[in-house]
């Protein structure tokens, strides 16, 4: 419905400069502004928070760690060349030119012995991360299976500390081992 | 005379066209709440997802609090001598809680008898330590510990063990609430 020429003149009355309305309505754009340009800010600062990459990176160096060390721990003999491939290509460095260069030999060997090679990872955690460097060292523990002909399958949980460096195609593996014991010794854990 | 700039800006706007100056301005405010709304979700997504709320490592000071504290507990309640084992006992009333304290009360009621009868010395020492996930009075490790068994007029032997730990702080201190052998 229209409204009359009354009701027109009425709420241009409302609008018009100083009218209760019109203030009200400034205002609430003014605050509107106000809390865009504060949003504005708080995204800027979480953006560009040094705290909330460095999490980001742990959590990046952490899930290639364990990837990592996934891989490291798996090879089957039936598919030994994509394996072997996936070996190089989560290390970097000293690790990786020592693959390499062992690869024919070491080929070789699980070729005969036909095993295989499987890994589960129970738990990881990243131990330092520095972000400047590139390097971190991981904390993981695993349990092993290895498999061979007319062989029980051997399961073994060991503890491991892997060394990761930045590269240019992400977090790899620059150096990985188990943690020995400090003292001599090969009886199992008993407490379970 | 001064007036002061709300005046003035309100005077200004009064000055335009009516329909006009509201046309703009509710341009301006859904622009501005649309803006405002969608930094707003963005900046929340970034701190509030779980790697942004995990302090591991990123809190400094609290990751390395808790690795201590929670390194030197196991180090206590997984260390007896035949004549210590109520100093053992005790260190972990204090130091376990919840499901941690339910297991280690079974297992040393085995281990008393055991550590009397065989003369047995446990020393556990912490190799490495780290946190899995910290948020609040919650904490997730992953510890390595060495553990040297000692039977009277034997060798003592040494034994690797890897141990996933939550903790909670109670009262500002760490208390260890689940383990599970890695």
């Amino acid at each position: 419905m229209a409204p009359t020429a009354g009701e027109e003149r009425a709420r241009a009355g409302r609008f018009a400069a100083g009218g209760p309305v019109r203030a009200v309505a400034v205002m609430l754009t003014l605050a509107a502004l106000c809390c865009a340009v504060w949003a504005g800010f708080t995204w800027y600062a979480a953006a560009h928070d040094d705290t909330l990459a460095y999490a980001a990176t742990r959590d990046e160096v952490r899930e290639a760690g364990e990837q990592a060390v996934q891989n490291l721990n798996t090879l089957d003999h039936r598919r030994l060349e994509a394996d072997l491939d996936s070996w190089e290509d989560s290390t970097t460095g000293e690790l990786r030119a020592q693959l390499k260069k062992g690869r024919k030999q070491f080929a070789q060997q699980i070729r005969a012995a036909r095993t295989v090679s499987s890994a589960r990872i129970l738990s990881s955690a990243v131990a330092e991360l520095d972000e400047r460097a590139g390097r971190a060292g991981v904390l993981v523990a695993v349990r092993t299976t290895v498999e061979a002909p007319k062989e029980k399958p051997a399961t073994k949980q060991t503890r491991m500390r892997a060394e990761l460096t930045r590269t240019s195609h992400g977090w790899k593996l620059s150096a990985l081992a188990q943690v020995p014991v400090g003292y001599t010794a090969d009886t199992p854990d008993e407490r379970d | 005379m001064a007036r002061p700039a709300a005046t003035r800006l309100l005077s200004a706007l009064a000055a335009l066209d009516g329909r006009r100056a509201r046309g703009c301005a509710v341009a301006v405010l859904v622009l501005a709440l649309v803006a405002g709304g969608g930094l707003l979700f963005r900046a929340q997504q970034l701190t509030g997802s779980p790697s942004a709320r995990n302090a591991a490592l990123t809190d400094h000071a609290a990751t390395s609090r808790v690795s201590g504290e929670v390194g030197d507990a196991l180090a206590r309640v997984f260390s007896y001598t035949p004549e210590g084992l109520d100093d053992t006992e005790q260190a972990a009333r204090e130091l376990l809680a919840g499901k941690a304290a339910r297991q280690y009360e079974t297992l040393f009621a085995r281990v008393r008898r055991q550590a009397r009868e065989q003369k047995l010395t446990l020393a556990t020492r912490v190799v490495e330590t780290g946190v899995t996930r910290l948020r609040g009075d919650r904490a997730e490790l992953l510890v390595f510990l060495d553990q040297t068994t000692t039977r009277a007029d034997r060798k003592p032997t040494s034994a690797a063990a890897q141990l996933s730990v939550t903790a909670r702080r109670q009262h500002g201190d760490w208390r260890i609430v689940a383990l599970t052998a890695r």
